[in-house]
């Protein structure tokens, strides 16, 4: 009895302590690796500033951990971008000090108006370029403000400030790239693996596709966070040397055949799921009928090696043309069996469920060719040319945080001087910083909370070294370092932590200026007690701003939304006939990420807007490529045109009876089509397709009653 | 070569102009290294970097020390 009870607990236990190391090595080791390279990186930016005699050592360290990340690609990129920045910070600072450092209004209209265009610049822009603006903006105000009374300093200000910001970048890159570098080209191989297998995982259960709709809000969220992600690795890596162009090319190219195949996946589940509402089991079973053999060929693939690649492609080769046969006979036996409406949800599903295998073709072949790259260094497939990745930012979003970005400045200015306090300008500083800094974190107004609550923080922290340990411990540089060697380490765990991102920002701030880091002692408790009270009443003037400049609401970001995506399906109907497919999906995931983030979208209408967004895609795909088989047929096409004219109407100012008109036109075009030229396989499968979704009313890009609640 | 030297007007100190030649003619070594794939063929490609680096700078830097 004893020995049935001990023996799982035996087996457990042997299965934990193998375990543990290798899970140690997989999620803490990183962390503290992290962490010890994050330290090393500051206390040399101390030890060298101290050495250089440099004014002001704090910029040194605080910039190593800004610029630090666990990648070496990463820290490259964005140090790039922080040197660009503080370059133009530096530019403008000599001009405006030049310029206005004797004229009090037009200095502060001009920093204003600096103010603002960096904070648009900073909204507008995606990775690190928008750090780059946000440095070149809070370079202005640590440049400029601490010098207007006396701006003939402003020459040595700048050149030490320039040279601190330098320090800190030598220091992490070079700690980053030498004590166990990871690499962003490493993690790509097997994130391309992962995104592959789990492409696998879902395409082989039927159950995911014909199953019941239960799709969950993360789900809805990956879908669009996963390719900008993937996108933004690739342009990041290209600061790394070791990825080679061709490594990258291959990423973006992966990275848009998964973009389309999982648009086609997750359009065919929309619709499916329309069907099994609205039509008999008939449909749904013909469907699965024609789905079937592709699972099956999925199913029997094992291992993923080079073998194992080569016999599934070869596969699906010979699959691609049975399917696509099989579906035609389907289509032509079911023809007089079904209802219009049904039959063409039943064509919309099985072109979706060809495309699926065409894509699926396609994404595997490139996989195969990037898997073989990486193994060998020999590549095997020519890529095509690279789709364009295209952004898009919502010019209201751009303009609101401008406005907000000028109006704390302007703002700041004038407490600074209707209070004449000596310390105003940090008041002006640390508001600015928050306003161009948080502006391009999700959740803004959480983050200012979380930033106000590290700095307090920080402000005790702080006040212990600078009133006890230092005096007490610290005689020189090098014990210096020693204490404060675990708050640098603290810092650097907390900035592993997502979670923690505006905490562990308002920390670093506030720590850094409060304490004492200087080439001698000279705090005096007077000065420390006022400054620590400049730097939170800025903070408290940008979360207000924060609080006030949020009459961005959800119904407005729906109905941004939904103008943007019906502007994109107008705009095909007359783009220029090479308009890729890519730019269009690209875009549309761009701004969906954007608006999940910023504009306030909560999760119900999180799931409408992807909706919205899987319907616009489909119909836009549509157009472009009716258009252009249309073209390359040359013939005269009166009903098809028609339809397309009257799409363009219809989304240009939807009414119901202008969709009415729609659906019978598509209908009468599909006619048409079916009796003239039945040879035109291919616009046959877009149209119904285009009516299918039309007839949903849900995913039409259109806000509704009720959603935002 | 002296210590110092005087661009233009402004004095600075000599390893300043010699670390901006280094760190350009470094950035194009690196291209051409890179584009050859000798990285792969290398243990710590960082390392290596740095060391090219250390190399050339004080080469450059003997010429000042002398």
């Amino acid at each position: 009895m004893s020995l049935s009870k001990t023996a799982p607990f035996g087996t457990l236990l042997i299965f934990s302590l193998k375990n543990a190391p290798k899970e140690w090595l997989l999620k803490d080791a990183p962390t503290l690796i992290y962490m010890a390279k994050a330290t090393l990186a500051a206390l040399l930016a101390l030890m060298i500033s101290m050495m250089l005699t440099l004014p002001d050592p704090r910029t040194a360290i605080f910039t190593t951990f800004i610029v630090m990340q666990p990648q070496s690609g990463l820290v490259f990129s964005k140090s790039y971008y922080r040197v660009l920045g503080t370059i133009a910070g530096v530019v403008v600072s000599f001009l405006m000090v030049g310029a206005f450092a004797q004229e009090p209004m037009w200095f502060i209209f001009f920093f204003a108006i600096w103010i603002g265009i960096t904070t648009a610049a900073g909204v507008k822009y995606r990775n690190f370029q928008s750090y780059g603006f946000v440095l070149a903006g809070y370079t202005l105000c640590i440049v400029a403000l601490p010098v207007i009374e006396q701006p003939m300093e402003i020459f040595n200000i700048a050149t030490s400030r320039f040279s601190e910001v330098m320090v800190g970048i030598l220091c992490a890159t070079v700690v980053s790239e030498i004590f166990f570098p990871r690499k962003l080209s490493d993690s790509l191989l097997t994130s391309e693996r992962e995104r592959f297998e789990s492409v696998l995982a879902s395409l082989v259960d039927e159950n995911s596709l014909f199953g019941a709709q239960d799709m969950k809000d993360a789900e809805v969220v990956k879908f669009s966070s996963g390719v900008v992600g993937v996108h933004a690795v690739a342009v990041n890596s290209a600061f790394e040397s070791a990825i080679d162009k061709r490594n990258r090319l291959y990423l973006e190219q992966l990275n848009i055949e998964f973009m389309h195949l999982s648009t086609t996946f997750h359009s065919l589940k929309n619709i499916v799921g329309n069907i099994e509402l609205h039509t008999s089991n008939e449909t749904v079973d013909n469907l699965k009928k024609l789905y079937a053999p592709f699972a099956k060929v999925l199913q029997n693939v094992s291992n993923l090696d080079e073998e194992g690649f080569h016999s599934m492609i070869n596969q699906l080769k010979e699959l691609k043309e049975i399917i696509h046969s099989r579906f035609t006979e389907q289509q032509n036996s079911l023809e007089a069996h079904f209802g219009s409406d049904e039959y063409d949800a039943f064509r919309s599903a099985g072109y979706l469920i060809t495309r699926i295998l065409d894509e699926f073709f396609i994404y595997a072949n490139s996989y195969l060719a990037f898997y073989r790259l990486k193994s060998s260094g020999k590549a095997t497939k020519e890529l095509s040319r690279v789709v364009r990745f295209k952004t898009h930012t919502d010019n209201l979003l751009v303009t609101l945080a401008a406005l907000r970005g000028s109006g704390v400045l302007l703002i700041t200015m004038a407490f600074w001087i209707l209070s004449g306090w000596k310390y105003g300008t940090l008041t002006i500083t640390m508001a600015v910083v928050i306003g161009l800094l948080i502006g391009t974190l999700p959740r803004p107004l959480d983050a200012v909370i979380n930033f106000l609550k590290g700095a307090v923080s920080a402000a005790f922290v702080a006040a212990l070294y600078d009133f006890y340990i230092v005096p007490e411990f610290a005689t020189d540089a090098y014990t210096l370092s020693l204490v404060v060697t675990p708050v640098f380490a603290f810092v650097g765990w907390m900035t592993t932590k997502p979670k923690w991102a505006g905490f562990s920002l308002g920390f670093v701030f506030l720590f850094m200026s409060q304490t004492s880091f200087d080439l001698y002692y000279k705090i005096d408790p007077t000065t420390f007690l006022e400054t620590t009270i400049a730097s939170l009443l800025g903070v408290s003037f940008a979360g207000a701003a924060y609080m006030l400049v949020n009459f961005w609401s959800c119904s407005l970001s729906q109905k941004r939304v939904a103008k943007v995506l019906r502007g994109q399906i107008v705009f095909l109907c007359n783009a220029p006939l090479n308009f890729q497919r890519g730019s269009l999906e690209s875009m549309g995931r761009d701004m969906i990420q954007q608006f999940s983030t910023q504009g306030q979208l909560n999760i119900r209408s999180n799931r409408l807007v992807y909706e919205w967004l899987l319907a616009t895609l489909e119909i836009g795909g549509a157009i472009i490529r009716v258009r252009k088989n249309l073209n390359r047929l040359n013939g005269e096409f009166k009903m098809i045109n028609q339809s397309l004219e009257g799409i363009k109407q219809y989304f240009q100012a939807p009414t119901e009876a202008l969709r009415q008109s729609l659906l019978e036109s598509l209908k009468n075009a599909i006619k048409s089509l079916h009796v003239e030229h039945k040879q035109e396989a291919n616009i046959v499968a877009e149209l119904p397709l285009i009516r299918t979704i039309l007839l949903s009313r849900v995913s039409i890009p259109m806000p509704k009653e009720g959603s935002c609640r | 070569m002296p210590l110092d030297i005087t661009l233009y007007g402004i004095q600075m100190p000599t390893l300043l102009p010699i670390f901006i030649i280094v760190a350009i003619l470094q950035i194009a070594i690196d291209g051409i290294i890179t584009d050859t794939g000798i990285y792969r063929h290398v243990w710590h490609p960082g390392l290596f970097k740095m060391a090219l680096f250390v190399c050339f700078f004080t080469l450059a830097c003997l010429t000042i020390y002398h």
